[in-house]
């Protein structure tokens, strides 16, 4: 019973702790502090992006990279090379984050749409110590089309053949 | 009659909102340049004695798969983004068919259809908007890379609407359609960015196209575009400057070049919408100038002939 008791104040002392990480990473994410770099040519739909993510845990830049791959193609884009081409981010009006700042709060929550778009494509990690965090790389697919139909669909963006 | 006028204002409010404006068609045709470097071009007579070496699609089509394979990606990834593409095969089949109808059909009587030499010179594959695509491979030793040139024009005003490019990434072992169809899949949204801003362009500053004006010779009207009207004897290319300022966006296009005979207008910005809020193309507009110069005082009689949704030519004197 006191092993129980230990154990159960142990983890409510360590979820305040994960839970302000988490918080972190997603302020970090609205100030766009991650980076991403293209990971070659994705197949007819996806982009293929590697994401760094930095936190004070690795484990939450791990899991944040995802949304902020997401994140980065709406509203980042990424620059090309080595093979790759560079994209424009999806969204074209810089200010269209405020403008639908409701959405996007609803599509970045921890449970938002945005998970729809995104995939890992292996477990593998590049993790990096700076100073007193972690910078965290992965490299995921982002489903670009679906995502762009998802973003018409919601009137954030308009389609190719929008007003004709 | 406040009511009346309510009620007037919401039905033109409505119009607007629920009429679309016209959409342009598009078509990817392989660039002169490809077809030259592969030896697609024809010869054509232009009955002068001398000729001309045009692109021969239909050979191109029927002999390179690489071709007929990077248009069918296009065309699916433009259907994928909501913009299907006219495909050049089709077009080009439809054009022979029609050649093949117009030789064979005739009436009761035996009296073959009416056509001019315009006519047959119109009767090629077209679309508003053109997308030349080019790309060439280079070899060094085992490696192969690919170039490739994306590049969309405005088939009436000539004008790039801007395209994409790029190389690929040396391959030892991937042949040229997969190089290519990489290429088209990479490059493709960098392409539909540059035709967005077109069309973002085209519904904030009106669509832009191009006028003609033109006088039959010694026609019975008598007039020429120098004839003075009014009793200030204002000259007809002015009257239609003048109209072309009023009904044009912000009264914006620009003169290319005028005489006695002829005018030629580009960069005319016209509105999407007319006047009763129904979606307009160059025919449209071209008609309403049409009627201005029918009516008194200057009772002209007027040929519109039209070039697609971007082009007209009008001619003064006669019918």
């Amino acid at each position: 019973m006191r092993k129980f008791l230990l154990i159960a104040m142990a983890v409510a002392l360590c979820l305040p702790a994960m839970a302000g990480s988490k918080k972190k990473a997603n302020k970090d994410t609205d100030r766009f502090r991650y980076e991403i770099e293209c990971a070659g040519n994705g197949t007819q739909g996806t982009y293929l992006i590697k994401v760094w993510s930095y936190s004070k845990k690795a484990r939450v830049a791990a899991e944040q990279c995802k949304k902020n791959a997401v994140h980065g193609i709406i509203f980042k884009g990424y620059t090309g090379g080595n093979g790759c081409v560079a994209q424009r981010p999806l969204a074209k009006n810089p200010g269209v984050e405020l403008e639908y700042e409701e959405y996007f709060n609803k599509f970045f929550s921890d449970s938002g749409e945005y998970y729809k778009y995104v995939s890992l494509t292996s477990a593998a990690q590049d993790i990096v110590k700076v100073g007193k965090e972690y910078k965290v790389g992965v490299v995921v697919s982002v489903q670009k089309d679906d995502l762009r139909k998802a973003l018409e669909a919601a009137g954030v963006i308009r389609g190719l053949s929008s007003g004709f | 009659m406040k009511k009346l006028f309510i009620v007037s204002v919401c039905l033109l409010s409505a119009m607007m909102a629920f009429s679309q404006a016209k959409k342009p068609t598009i078509m990817v045709v392989p660039s002169d340049a490809w077809c030259n470097a592969n030896g697609y071009m024809k010869a054509i007579s232009n009955g002068e004695g001398s000729t001309k070496n045009m692109p021969d699609y239909e050979t191109a089509l029927q002999s390179d798969m690489d071709l007929k394979l990077a248009i069918a990606k296009i065309n699916d990834l433009m259907m994928e983004r909501g913009f299907p593409a006219k495909d050049l095969e089709a077009q080009v089949k439809m054009v022979a068919q029609q050649n093949a109808e117009q030789n064979l059909v005739t009436s009761k009587a035996g009296n073959e259809m009416a056509e001019s030499p315009v006519d047959q010179l119109l009767r090629v594959a077209k679309a508003d908007i053109i997308l030349e695509l080019t790309w060439n491979v280079k070899e060094q030793g085992p490696k192969r890379t690919l170039t490739y040139i994306l590049e969309g024009k405005d088939s009436y005003t000539g004008k790039s609407i801007g395209g994409s490019n790029g190389t690929s990434a040396p391959s030892f072992s991937a042949d040229v359609a997969v190089l290519l169809e990489e290429a088209v899949v990479a490059n493709i949204d960098n392409f539909n960015n540059r035709l967005q801003q077109y069309f973002d362009d085209l519904f904030t500053n009106g669509r832009e196209v191009a006028l003609e004006i033109r006088v039959f010779a010694d026609n019975e009207a008598g007039i020429d575009l120098e004839s003075e009207f009014g009793e200030d004897g204002t000259e007809l290319s002015e009257i239609i400057d003048d109209w072309m300022s009023d009904n044009t966006v912000e009264g914006r296009f620009s003169k290319l070049g005028s005489s006695e005979n002829y005018i030629a207008y580009e960069q005319v910005r016209i509105p999407l919408y007319n006047a009763k809020g129904k979606a307009q193309d160059t025919e449209g507009f071209a008609r309403e100038l049409r009627n201005y110069l029918r009516k008194a005082p200057y009772n002209i009689p007027v040929k519109l002939m039209n070039r697609g949704l971007g082009k007209c030519i009008l001619v003064l004197g006669e019918k």
